[in-house]
């Protein structure tokens, strides 16, 4: 098979049906704006998830009176315990300061004894701050020897677990929609391109080419038209993000600037999306054209 | 060789040919003749297997109806050229790039698609007019371009669907001449035709389909 032949007649349609073609990289890139406006809320969302997140802590209190020895072999136990990335002791004398730089008293003067128990500050791993896994770390603390109480955010990790998954639905359904209105309009697009050929196709067919050498050109043709609607819609945001950024205090512009490589997978979404596309028409149409 | 063994070819569970049984040997020109729609393009496109036969066998060469795969068809076409009535031209391309087509589409090297397509035009006196559009050009010619297309990769069977049917007399003549002066050179040539008169005037084998079936016309 003639290689430069193949991707001559796939460049064809670049200037023989010039008006279905512009209409489908703008499609696309169209698309890919869209999506890519989703990517960066929800690539933040997720980061302000996280940061939420990881303000998730367990505080456990210790029963009293504990040697330091027992406090010691309670600190391995907690450290053992799966989910747990690290902890914090935090001693009587330590809790009557902290009590004291937040209501200016000192509850020792004021009680003439200090009730404050000794507490470990208790951090999670990324991978275990859902509801779920900290209600398990929770009961497995909880059955301690040597721990009184322990108390954590639950109300607010459930919130966030029900908004994460409401947002993740929400904007995986979106990002669906789109990619799949891109992939239908390239579909059509090389339909039209198909049906504009389809005496060709069947000339090609009747003279001995093969089954690739007739196909090739439409998936070309729609690989060069994503990646084209791709590099628009790269173009776009990044005018657009940078921009933006430029408009926005320096804390939040971090959020907006986007690395090379999201550029990148704009470009890469848009030739996908017309592999798709081309690979669609070809399934559907091919064979009723010739 | 071209070979049809007890073959039934039917279309919407009508029977177009029905037990059809003939061999055409390298070399040979031969005439098929029928009214419309008795079946003459049907026998044709069973050798190229554009329509498989619903009983018996089509043998092409190597190539055998009952089992050739898909993916070998495009390889038992490029051992025939065929002529198609409508010609199938491209028209948005020049003669030469017509021509060319064929042997673009087979993946030959460009270098022998220009000494293959040059000799293919002379073959059919179009040398002069190899830049040309193919619509710019006369039925008579286009029809030349159609028959260098179907040469330019040297088959060995010529299949020719009534390539007469839209020309003038005198053209067709020439074309029949043509056909005859490439049969001379070894090609064997199966041309499908309702003009009896072009028959009459050449001494060829003739097959005539009535009523599904094939019949040798010893003296037309």
């Amino acid at each position: 098979m003639s290689l430069s032949y193949t991707v001559k007649e796939s460049l064809s349609g670049f200037t023989r049906t010039k008006l279905s073609t512009a209409i489908s990289i703008i499609t696309i890139g169209i698309s890919l704006v869209l999506l890519g406006v989703f990517a960066v809320i929800s690539i933040n969302t997720s980061r302000f998830i996280e940061m939420l997140r990881a303000k998730v802590e367990l505080e456990a209190f210790l029963q009293e009176p504990i040697s330091r020895d027992q406090i010691n072999t309670l600190i391995n136990r907690v450290k053992a315990v799966n989910g747990v990335d690290s902890l914090i002791y935090i001693s009587k004398d330590e809790a009557a300061k902290i009590f004291k730089d937040e209501f200016g008293e000192d509850i020792k003067k004021v009680l003439d004894f200090n009730p404050l128990p000794p507490s470990f500050k208790i951090y999670i791993k990324p991978e275990f701050r859902t509801t779920t896994a900290v209600d398990g770390i929770y009961r497995e603390l909880v059955a301690l020897r040597g721990i009184d109480q322990i108390i954590y955010r639950k109300e607010l990790l459930e919130l966030i677990d029900r908004r994460t998954n409401t947002i993740n639905n929400v904007t995986l359904g979106l990002g669906l929609l789109i990619s799949l209105s891109a992939i239908l309009l390239v579909s059509n697009t090389i339909r039209l391109a198909i049906y504009a050929k389809r005496k060709l196709i069947r000339t090609m067919e009747l003279v001995g080419a093969t089954w690739t050498f007739i196909r090739l050109p439409f998936l070309i043709e729609g690989m060069v038209q994503g990646v084209v609607g791709g590099m628009i819609a790269a173009g776009v945001l990044y005018v657009v993000l940078e921009y933006a950024a430029r408009l926005v205090a320096s804390d939040f512009s971090a959020y907006i600037h986007m690395p090379s490589v999201f550029y990148a997978v704009v470009v890469a979404t848009g030739l996908v999306l017309g592999l798709l596309g081309a690979i669609i028409s070809i399934v559907r149409f091919m064979r009723v054209a010739t | 060789m071209i070979q049809f063994s007890n073959v039934t070819a039917a279309f919407d569970g009508h029977n177009v040919l029905e037990d059809v049984s003939v061999q055409i040997n390298p070399g040979e020109f031969v005439f098929v003749v029928g009214q419309t729609g008795s079946g003459k393009s049907t026998l044709l496109r069973l050798m190229y297997m554009d329509v498989m036969p619903e009983k018996g066998a089509v043998i092409v060469g190597k190539y055998n109806s009952q089992t050739i795969q898909t993916n070998e068809k495009p390889y038992l076409r490029r051992t025939l050229g065929i002529v198609f009535q409508d010609f199938r031209l491209m028209e948005d391309r020049s003669v030469y790039e017509n021509v060319a087509f064929t042997l673009h589409v087979t993946g030959t090297p460009r270098k022998e698609i220009k000494k293959s397509v040059l000799r293919a035009l002379a073959d059919v006196g179009l040398s002069h007019q190899r830049n040309k559009m193919a619509l710019e050009l006369s039925g008579g010619e286009q029809q030349r371009v159609v028959i260098a297309r179907a040469l330019v990769n040297d088959p060995l069977f010529l299949l020719a669907d009534e390539p007469t049917g839209n020309l003038d007399p005198t053209t067709s003549w020439d074309i029949l001449q043509l056909l005859k002066a490439i049969n001379t050179r070894g090609t064997a040539i199966i041309m499908a035709t309702h003009n009896h008169e072009l028959v009459k005037r050449m001494n060829a084998r003739v097959i005539e389909i009535r009523d599904g079936k094939l019949i040798e016309v010893k003296d037309f």
